[in-house]
């Protein structure tokens, strides 16, 4: 069977958003550097964005009266917004931190442990 | 009611309640009154004496309503009201007629089913006479007191007491409260005479009862003075035992403690009195048991009628017994055969039933009761009940044998000597003492021929007992209250006798003389500084109008006067006693004897009273440094003197050219059919309680009792000439003549040490016994029980501390090291979280993918 | 042998090149590589955006995620990159339990993805669309408040066009000018401090940078800045 003539599925889509969210999760367990966590957390949008424009898309599912159309797209523009807002506050924060700290290593923020 | 009536429970009303206006101002600004309070003396005579005034006012519109008829033309034009209570009615002629009285109810306290506890009013003539009185006297000696008390202006040493480094006690002055506690005396009194029910009665009985307490104790740090206090106090505490138990059964029989029949708005009848219950209309005012009492007595009958009507009932019959009735009717209603009655019953007696449940068992049942109806007045022909009757009699009377200071209660009257003289004066002629005599005056009615007799008895041994003891009494004041004694005496033999008319008026002559002589005596030993008689002598030149008022005072007490023609007031109220005392004997020939020793008391009276006068004022001064300070008093003390002199004078005469007089005035309250003869003793068989009129009808009885009344008094004042005025015999000589007889008077009877071993002394070793049993048994029990408490303690606190302490803290500790151990968990490592986070939203994922299958 | 699907082949193209773009961002150590690799990652997505249909969002994904929130991410890259920040890398424990738990998402999402049949099943090629609807007015009308997706569905409120996304607009819009605020007052003020400290040393410490601060105070004092309250 060869895929390259089998039409594309939402499940395509779930798949890659899946590899997608796991490497940003991966992303974000492994790096020190603080810019390499909001690096993962960005993957980890893109993901979600993945997934509920797949939901919203009518190419992709054989019932596409029972999708949720477009809303998966405005949902999907409304995380792109609050993840730049989130990229700006968090890169503020970083600088912040880096200015005070002299270090961009969030294993040395553990100020407030217990 | 007339309408100037209406004004009169207003008018008695404002007079009562002046003496607490003054009471409760002097309580509070008495101290700001002036220099020492000064003011408050005259506040306290301002109010008494506008009681006074309002009191005549009382009197006037009373005597605009009932004019007086002569005494002499008594018989049978007597004036006569209807009913006795609102109603006023006009004068019907009729023999034995209810007295004109109004009986009001200004406010009911609280009503419990039938008792009902009221402010209420008894306004007859006897009441308008007694407040004229009671403000009269109250008046003249609140006006000695402000001379008489003045060293408690400012402040006051009293030689009297020792301190504990042995010098004289030094107190500031106590002038406002003296007059603080006479304002409240004379209300309480004059709320005695007002009362309209016996709650009320008692209420004020007892204040007067708290008054004279504090008035004898006014020098309270005297020990005898304190001591006397506590024991008018306690002594009285016996009598209204008395009067309490007598209070119970008037109650339980007469179901109402009101003196008048209680009515409401629209005039209509709504329980009968204990008056008109005791001497009803419909039995010609005969001595009535009420139906209270009989049903009382004869309760085994009543049962066991209730039981046979019970019995007789015919199963279908309707309603004589509800609770079979009731308890039975499921079983009809199973019982076809009866059912069609148990229908019937059913419909017409539940309601009934309902309502009637809640009454006694005679109400439960309307045949038995008709039937106990119609059995009354058989019961009560054969006695049933009457002897609740002289119980209650008996209880009310003990009360006024504590506080009239009769024969066996009459221990505390000398020993409240202690007090002010004022006080005296006013305990012994207007309130205190007054309140027993007036009390059994006023419930006459209620009183079986055996009280009656009971009270005679007691009032002819007091009056002789006091008597005697006077006779070796050398304070001067104990004479006085020794005499008092015995005038009360008279009184009480008087109205026992059946001389109702003549107990009370001699109750008012007596106010007269004796705060008269109270009051003279208290000059006396304010001159003197001294109550012995021995220390004085020949005072009558130094304070003329002190030695000539007493000797009014002592003639009127003696009864003075040219026998059946004219005399002090003393002679008349004395001359009414005797005759009634000689009509009684030959009545009641089994008892003369007692009327024999009323007689000797008259003598002895006349030998004390001028003994006492001949060594105050006659013959030579005993001891000269009292005799040249004595000086005589001042004006506002000498002045009560003359006016209460002259009433001492006047007050049994007639106002000339008119009707009216003290006598006809009481006259009108005389009770419905009481002492008329009507009632024969039914315990003490042939005891005859004369009609007070025979004697006053009859010459014989008049005539000789005022001549062998001379005879005696004017034997008894010759015999104290002989001995202290003209010292032809020393009493020295009779004294040791008749040495156990005078060791029996100098030690009063030994009534005292009587008293004290028949009941203090047991009392005290009763005592010691309980102190004893307290210390020995109780405490040990207590102390064993304290130790065996404290050791469970002890124990209950090692298993504390062992078990529960150290499983909390075991607890304790290993939250804490649990939490140490926790914290590391937190490690601050964000990527280590995030990893958890992760793990747990797989594990999550896996648990609800386990579960939701 | 049936025609080849360039729908199919163009997914697989990008969809290899965000997988790969995104595990390179795992695995590289370098800051700067991982910047461009997320790039890369970013842009395969848009490309699937365009796949799926969502031409809008496509292209609001290369203007805002690559041409804004990376310049961003490499601005920040660029201001706090020196040489000992670069090799920060984790243990190898780290990495284990990292892996472990990323095979364990990565399995759950894959029997998720795979598990509803409705999802697994593609349209047949005749059913699709002949040819790009652009939905951006759709999308302009949505945040208006209109819908017009979804005037077929039975439902009457969605029929009437309504269930728009204004009020969520409006809140995003106020969110971004706080975040904008925000982010500034964060930045900047810190950012004079951290000036001052970096011009004399590159290895700063704590309490240097407080002295440092103590410092500035008198000049501060001197040329107050601070306005009085109120205005």
């Amino acid at each position: 069977m060869n895929p390259f003539t089998e039409p594309i599925g939402v499940t395509h889509y779930l798949c890659v958003g899946a590899v997608l969210m796991v490497c940003g999760m991966l992303c974000m367990f492994t790096k020190r550097n603080a810019l390499g966590v909001l690096m993962g957390i960005e993957l980890v949008l893109n993901a979600a964005n993945v997934n509920l424009v797949a939901f919203g898309s009518s190419w992709l599912r054989a019932d596409a009266a029972r999708s949720i159309a477009l809303d998966g797209q405005l949902l999907a523009m409304f995380v792109i917004v609050l993840a730049a807002a989130e990229a700006a506050v968090a890169l503020a924060i970083v600088l912040c931190y880096y200015n005070t700290q002299a270090t961009v290593d969030v294993d040395k923020a553990s100020k407030l442990k217990g | 009611m007339a309408d100037s009536l209406r004004w009169l429970p207003l008018l008695l009303e404002l007079a009562w309640l002046l003496p607490l206006g003054s009471f409760v101002l002097i309580v509070f600004f008495g101290p700001l009154m002036g220099k020492g309070g000064r003011g408050a003396g005259w506040l306290a005579t301002a109010a008494i004496m506008c009681s006074f005034v309002l009191s005549i006012a009382a009197a006037t519109v009373w005597l605009s309503e009932h004019p007086l008829v002569h005494s002499s033309a008594r018989d049978g034009s007597e004036h006569d009201c209807g009913a006795s209570a609102d109603e006023h009615c006009p004068a019907v002629a009729h023999k034995r007629a209810v007295p004109a009285a109004i009986f009001v109810e200004r406010y009911v306290l609280a009503q419990f089913d039938q008792l009902r506890l009221s402010v209420a009013y008894w306004i007859d003539a006897l009441t308008v006479a007694m407040f004229c009185m009671v403000t009269l006297v109250a008046s003249c000696i609140h006006v000695y007191s402000t001379g008489y008390m003045h060293e408690e202006l400012h402040e006051v040493t009293d030689q009297q007491v020792r301190t504990a480094d042995g010098t004289a006690l030094r107190r500031p002055g106590r002038y406002c409260r003296f007059f603080q506690y006479l304002s409240l005396f004379c209300f309480s009194m004059l709320g005695l005479v007002l009362a309209g029910n016996l709650a009320m009665v008692f209420a004020f009985w007892e204040l007067v009862g708290i008054c004279s307490y504090l008035l004898i104790g006014f020098y309270f740090e005297r020990r005898s003075a304190s001591l006397a206090a506590n024991k008018a106090f306690i002594v009285n505490r016996v009598g209204d035992f008395g009067m309490l138990v007598g209070l119970m059964a008037a109650w339980s029989g007469f179901g109402t403690l009101a003196l008048g029949d209680t009515t409401d708005a629209q005039g209509r009848l709504v329980q009968r009195g204990i008056f008109s219950q005791v001497r009803p209309a419909e039995a010609d005012y005969r001595l009535t048991v009420p139906d209270g009492m009989v049903r009382m007595a004869a309760a085994e009958e009543i049962s066991a009628m209730v039981a046979n009507a019970h019995a007789r009932r015919p199963a279908g019959e309707q309603g004589q017994f509800v609770e079979q009735h009731k308890a039975t009717v499921d079983q009809w209603q199973s019982a076809e055969q009866q059912s069609a009655a148990a229908a019937r019953w059913q419909s017409s007696e539940q309601p009934k039933a309902a309502a009637a449940q809640r009454w006694s068992v005679e109400r439960r049942q309307p045949a038995a009761e008709a039937q106990v109806a119609d059995r009354l007045p058989w019961w009560r022909s054969q006695g049933y009940g009457y002897w609740l009757l002289v119980i209650a009699g008996l209880g009310l009377f003990c009360g006024c044998v504590g506080k009239s200071a009769q024969f066996p209660l009459m221990v505390w009257l000398p020993d409240a000597m202690e007090g002010p003289t004022p006080v005296s004066a006013l305990i012994h002629a207007a309130t205190m003492v007054a309140a027993g005599v007036y009390l059994v005056a006023r419930l006459y009615p209620m009183f079986a021929p055996e009280v009656l007799l009971v009270i005679a008895c007691i009032g002819c041994l007091t009056l002789f007992i006091a008597a005697t003891i006077a006779i070796t009494a050398t304070d001067i004041k104990r004479v006085l209250a020794y005499s008092t004694v015995s005038q009360l005496g008279y009184m009480m033999f008087a109205l026992g006798v059946g001389g109702w008319l003549a107990g009370l008026f001699h109750l008012f002559t007596h106010a007269f003389f004796k705060a008269l002589l109270f009051l003279c005596s208290g000059s006396v030993i304010h001159a003197c500084g001294t109550n012995d008689m021995t220390q004085m002598g020949g005072l009558r030149r130094k304070m003329p109008w002190t030695a000539y008022t007493m000797l009014v005072g002592c003639l009127a007490i003696c009864g003075a006067g040219v026998p059946l023609v004219v005399g002090l007031s003393g002679y008349y109220s004395k001359d009414a006693i005797l005759a009634q005392a000689l009509s009684f004997r030959a009545a009641n020939p089994a008892w003369g004897g007692i009327v024999v020793v009323a007689f000797l008391g008259a003598g002895i009276t006349a030998f004390y009273m001028f003994r006492m006068w001949l060594m105050t004022f006659a013959g030579q001064p005993r001891d000269k440094h009292i005799y040249q300070h004595a000086h005589e008093s001042p004006l506002v003390m000498v002045g009560p003197l003359v006016v209460l002199a002259i009433l001492a004078v006047v007050s049994g005469w007639p106002v000339p050219g008119t009707a009216l007089s003290l006598e006809s005035l009481l006259e009108q309250a005389r009770p419905a059919g009481a002492a008329a003869g009507l009632d024969q003793g039914v315990l003490v068989a042939g005891l005859v309680i004369p009609d007070e009129h025979l004697s006053h009808e009859n010459p014989v009885f008049h005539t000789s009792a005022a001549l062998t009344a001379f005879a005696v008094s004017l034997l008894g004042v010759l015999l104290a000439a002989v001995f202290y005025g003209l010292p032809w015999l020393d009493p020295q000589v009779i004294r040791r003549a008749f040495a156990p007889i005078y060791s029996l008077l100098v030690n009063k009877w030994w009534l005292d040490e009587i008293y004290h071993y028949m009941l203090v002394a047991p009392t005290l070793r009763l005592s010691q016994l309980a102190a004893w049993l307290d210390r020995r048994a109780i405490d040990w029990l207590a102390d064993g029980l304290a130790r065996a408490t404290a050791l469970v303690a002890q124990l209950d606190d090692r298993f504390d501390r062992l078990v529960v302490d150290r499983a909390i803290d075991h607890a304790a500790d290993w939250t804490y090291a649990f939490g140490l151990r926790l914290r590391r968990v937190q490690t601050g490592n964000i990527r280590q979280y995030l990893m958890v986070l992760a793990a747990g939203t797989v594990a999550l994922f896996l648990l609800v993918s386990w579960f939701w299958r | 042998m049936e025609a080849i699907n360039w729908h199919s082949v163009f997914f697989y193209l990008f969809a290899a090149l965000a997988c790969g773009a995104a595990a390179a961002v795992v695995l590289c150590g370098n800051i700067v590589r991982m910047a461009f690799a997320l790039v890369a990652a970013l842009g395969a997505v848009a490309g699937l955006f365009f796949l799926a249909g969502a031409d809008f969002l496509g292209a609001l994904q290369l203007l805002v995620y690559v041409g804004g929130t990376m310049v961003l991410l490499v601005f920040g890259v660029m201001l706090t990159s020196h040489s000992p920040l670069f090799a920060l890398r984790s243990g190898a424990g780290h990495w284990i339990a990292a892996v472990v738990i990323g095979a364990c998402l990565l399995t759950v999402l894959l029997r998720a993805a795979l598990a509803a049949n409705a999802w697994a099943s593609p349209p047949p090629p005749q059913q699709l669309p002949p040819r790009l609807q652009p939905t951006t007015s759709q999308i302009g009308l949505a945040l208006l408040g209109v819908r017009t997706d979804k005037l077929d569905r039975p439902d009457p409120v969605l029929q009437k066009g309504m269930c728009g996304y204004l009020l969520p607009f409006e809140i995003a819009s106020v969110h971004l000018l706080v975040v904008l605020i925000g982010a500034m007052f964060l930045a900047r003020t810190k950012r004079r401090m951290a000036a001052t400290g970096s011009g004399s040393n590159s290895s700063q410490s704590i309490p240097r940078q407080l002295e440092i601060g103590n410092a500035n105070r008198p000049h501060d004092a001197q040329n107050p800045t601070c306005t009085p309250p109120g205005e």
